[in-house]
């Protein structure tokens, strides 16, 4: 439930990563005319994983730290899942095995959206110490919160147009509540930072 | 998954997690609202911590206690609360001796 470091998501970042670097290889094997977006994709793959690799290497060892590198697998984990699904619908459908254009859009989509929910599901797990927290712990309790929440709601709602909506009119719709999300986020720190300097 | 729904299933941590949504309390202040023994509220704190739903923090000479709730298992609390979910399976595998705790009122409520 937490981003924590799990078995599973420690052998499912460099799964996902391998995969994806596969399909990018198929896909610039049948369409070597595109051979500038598969390098592309492979490129960023390969970031990818030599960030995560030296970033992990280093936080996984401190007991402190070990959170940090389970939310950083987390991300990983997404990354490597928004290249892997568009990369094997694009193969798929220049193999001829898929009609639908838009498929690879809306699924990539859809797990931006998955991914703002997990993001925002974390969230209020999120605890500094009490010791060293400059303001009340109450009031940081009920942002973190209310940010979780905010959060979680805008990517629901985020993959839920782009499943239910045409794309013409999903793209302004899922944008829109991007932006309405982080609009209502901002205008809660923006209170307790008045209410703040105003005690 | 299922230390936090064993944690969600008694309304006594049910209670005390609805506390501290309102701020971070001490183990005495959380202990207040409740007419059980102490060892009985400190078995409840330790099964919410082993669920990782509540934090520990030593302040001075006293504990305490806040929210490490996830918005899931948030909405899984106001579900098991709206429905008075609890595990009545196992309630009705335990002997009747060991019952006794989790009968008892809360402090204004009886």
């Amino acid at each position: 439930m937490t981003a924590a470091a799990t078995p599973v998501s420690r052998y499912l970042a460099p799964l996902l990563l391998g995969v994806s670097a596969a399909l990018a290889a198929g896909n610039w094997y049948v369409q070597p005319d595109r051979a500038r977006s598969w390098a592309a994709a492979l490129l960023f793959l390969a970031c990818l994983a030599v960030v995560s690799w030296f970033t992990l290497r280093r936080w996984s060892s401190a007991a402190a730290s070990r959170d940090m590198a389970g939310y950083i697998r987390n991300g990983v984990v997404f990354g490597a899942l928004m290249m892997a699904v568009p990369l094997s619908v694009k193969l798929a459908h220049a193999l001829g095995a898929i009609d639908d254009a838009e498929l690879s859009q809306r699924l990539t989509m859809v797990i931006l959206g998955a991914f703002f929910v997990s993001t925002g599901n974390a969230i209020p797990k999120m605890l500094t110490p009490l010791s060293v927290m400059r303001c009340d712990g109450a009031r940081m309790q009920a942002v973190q919160r209310f940010t979780g929440w905010s959060w979680v709601l805008t990517g629901l709602a985020y993959a839920i147009a782009w499943l239910a909506l045409p794309v013409d009119l999903a793209e302004p719709v899922s944008v829109a509540t991007l932006l309405g999300g982080t609009v209502v986020v901002a205008m809660q720190m923006v209170r307790v930072h008045r209410r703040r300097r105003e005690a | 998954m299922n230390r936090v729904f064993k944690a969600l299933s008694d309304p006594t941590r049910r209670r005390v997690l609805q506390l501290l949504r309102e701020r971070p309390m001490t183990a005495g202040e959380l202990s207040d609202h409740f007419d059980v023994s102490k060892p009985t509220m400190s078995a409840h704190f330790s099964v919410l911590q082993e669920a990782g739903l509540i934090e520990a923090e030593k302040s001075g000479r006293s504990i305490v206690y806040r929210l490490k709730m996830s918005v899931l298992e948030e909405a899984l609390l106001g579900f098991a609360q709206t429905f008075g979910w609890e595990m009545k399976a196992i309630e009705a595998s335990r002997p009747t001796g060991s019952r006794g705790s989790r009968q008892r009122p809360l402090k204004g409520e009886a």
